[in-house]
């Protein structure tokens, strides 16, 4: 079994221009960090109302992606898919990348970067943060576990394994949670917020395995057997209606709700409304599931690496959604009154970010690609081949 | 060219399973903030009926006592205080104005959200960020109902010589907000807007400890029919307040 993987050459021009590509980015992150840590944040786009931008859109983006990264490795250890089994080591690698690549641009968008290392040292156990530094190193931990024991011990990749699995659930659910128990926060605040993100994480993880394997193996010359192409389509067509789900579940409930009346509205039309319908709507949920369930497109490698490239559009515009749309829709400490203030209280915010926050947040996605790109060069993660059993008949349109 | 991947996994791992340890060994470590004097809870009444719209008396008090930057940029200034305009949506009654600030909460979401208990309460229910500690993270503005936070997005530039020593200035990349002027209030004074507020405004604004059953507030808060904002939340904030 082990002696299938092997490590990609990585000799090539393309091949280095690809890792030149990544470094520049986080050649790119790293001065725009100096920049925003020099000047203070007032040259973000930032403000007292929107006082996470884009860096945390990136940053969390990354992160419920890596967890759902894991997805293909679960499914063979956990769920017992034999086709997928050949994916675990690549599937654990690519979320300790992402993984890492997230939590630099958070703790890099920090006002005090330089005392991140408070976190560690006075911890506050109400604080869903404080969790998160526990879930995100515990989360790194267990895919190193797992990683550990499939190059070398498989007698314990079923435990491995199966610990990350809830470890993923867990984290994503601490990830959407930062928002679900903002009482305060009429956009936020729902018990479904958590599960909503498990969901997105399924998809856009997903997503983005299927993109980097489609794409290593067609610049590699390996081959990559079309029933895989179909299993993971339907992977992906699983989770996407799940989003859908999801979301539906949770207009429905508020819209009973006088109370949520007007945030629901200006949710749907107001300011953000594009990122719902063309982010999540179109791009996220509409047009993957026209692709992956046509007879043909649905079948081509081309076209779910389209469908996968427009679910990972989705996931983004769904973090960048639920931060903007939180954050600019005004308090207001006299619902049913209008109120007005120097302090802009009963005013939508506003947030146009800056270059050098685009930057930063690119300095993420720069580290998390050259990781993996040096993770296959370096590591056997990729089977030689990508085969497919015999006797499995994955659904198709 | 293979890495040896055993030395690289042990590395990558050691190095995470560090990161997830680490904070167990502090656990310990973390002073306790308990200067203050148990027992007592520091409050505000404020009558909105002596408020009027034109006054800033408490505002201005404050941004002077605190170091507060007059920035031009609206959307990144800072206020401890402000003052709030409400009309109710028909239009039937006359709009009123009213200061709003930190409401030192009994039940802080600020303080509960914050990683680095930056954000922490007093003995005496004061409700005070720890400048040195703060990382920044913003997490506390996200939480707070009452928007009473401001993040200090740049540095303070005002002249040493106008500066009030007393007060600390802070550095750009932290939170702060309205202490209720701690450091007036461990010396036996009143914080500053409500002071000015009483000496040359409307004298709208009443402070003291609301434990204490012979203190004014105490008296008045059990006498009158006042409320608290957003009393839905069950943060039980401490500004009280009359005649809304
Ligand atoms: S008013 Fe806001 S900042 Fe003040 S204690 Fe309450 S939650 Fe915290
Ligand atoms: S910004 Fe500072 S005070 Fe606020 S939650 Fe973060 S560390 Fe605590």
């Amino acid at each position: 079994m082990i002696s299938k993987f092997t490590a990609i050459q990585g000799e090539s021009f393309d091949y280095w221009k690809i890792v030149g590509l990544f470094g520049a980015l986080f050649v790119l992150g790293l001065l725009a960090f100096g920049y925003i840590e020099i000047q203070g944040h007032h040259v973000t786009g930032m403000n007292q109302k929107v006082v996470w931008g884009l860096p945390h859109v990136f940053a969390i983006s990354l992160l419920v992606m890596a967890s759902g990264a894991l997805n293909l490795a679960s499914m063979a250890t956990v769920f017992g898919a034999e086709p997928y089994k050949q994916f675990r080591r690549f599937s654990a690698f690519l979320a300790i990348a992402l993984l890492v690549g997230g939590l630099l641009v958070l703790i890099a968008d920090l006002g005090r970067p330089d005392r991140g290392l408070l976190t560690m040292i006075h911890m506050n156990f109400r604080s869903m943060f404080t969790w998160n530094v526990f879930l995100y190193s515990g989360f790194v931990v267990l895919c190193f576990l797992y990683l550990w024991s499939m190059m070398e011990h498989e007698k314990y990749v079923k435990i491995t394994g199966s610990a990350a699995f809830p470890g993923r659930v867990i984290l994503t659910t601490g990830t959407g949670s930062i928002f679900g128990v903002i009482h305060a926060r009429e956009v936020f605040h729902s018990a479904i917020t958590g599960p909503t993100f498990i969901a997105v994480s399924l998809s856009s993880g997903t997503a983005i395995c299927f993109l980097l394997l489609a794409s290593t193996f067609k610049a590699t010359g390996r081959e990559f057997h079309p029933k895989l192409i179909s299993g993971m389509r339907n992977m992906l067509i699983f989770f996407t209606l799940a989003v859908f789900y999801l979301i539906v579940v949770e207009k429905f409930t508020k819209s009973y709700s006088p109370a949520f009346y007007d945030v629901e509205k200006w949710v749907l039309t107001g300011q953000w409304a594009w990122l719902f319908w063309g982010g999540i709507v179109l791009a996220g949920i509409v047009a993957p599931l026209a692709i992956l369930t046509h007879k043909t497109w649905g079948n081509s490698l081309n076209g779910v690496m389209l469908a996968s490239g427009l679910a990972i559009i989705g996931e983004v515009s769904f973090i960048a959604h639920v931060l903007l749309a939180g954050q600019t829709y005004p308090f207001n400490p006299f619902p049913g009154y209008v109120v007005s203030s120097s302090f802009q209280d009963g005013a939508f915010g506003h947030y146009v970010p800056s270059l050098s926050e685009f930057m930063l947040g690119m300095g993420g996605v720069g580290v998390a690609g050259l990781i993996y790109l040096l993770g296959i060069k370096f590591f056997r993660l990729l089977p030689k081949k990508a085969e497919a059993p015999e006797h499995w008949a994955p659904w198709n349109p | 060219m293979t890495m040896d991947r055993r030395t690289a996994l042990g590395v990558g791992g050691a190095v995470a399973a560090g990161t997830l340890l680490a904070p167990g060994i502090h656990l310990i470590a973390a002073p306790q903030r308990t200067e203050a004097k148990a027992g007592r809870r520091w409050a505000m009444l404020i009558d909105v009926t002596k408020c009027t719209e034109e006054c800033t008396g408490c505002s201005d008090a404050c941004a002077k006592e605190n170091n507060i930057p007059q920035i031009e940029d609206k959307d990144r200034q800072i206020q401890y205080i402000r003052k709030l305009k409400i009309e109710d949506k028909a239009g039937k009654k006359p709009p009123i104005s009213l200061p709003v600030l930190c409401n030192h909460c009994e039940h802080p979401p600020c303080e509960h959200v914050c990683p680095t208990s930056a954000t922490f309460i007093r003995k005496d229910g004061l409700v005070l960020v720890d400048k040195h500690r703060c990382i920044g993270c913003r997490y506390c503005m996200i939480a707070c109902p009452y928007k009473a936070r401001s993040l200090v997005y740049q540095e303070n530039e005002t002249p040493v010589a106008e500066l009030n020593g007393e007060t600390p200035i802070r550095a750009a990349g932290v939170v702060e907000k309205c202490s209720f002027c701690v450091h007036l209030i461990d010396k036996g004074e009143l914080p500053a807007c409500v002071q000015s507020c009483n000496q040359s405004h409307g004298g709208a604004m009443m402070f003291g400890d609301l434990n204490d059953p012979n203190s004014e507030i105490a008296k008045k808060v059990a006498e009158v029919k006042s409320l608290t904002l957003r009393a839905d939340l069950g943060l039980k904030p401490h500004v009280h307040y009359q005649g809304l």
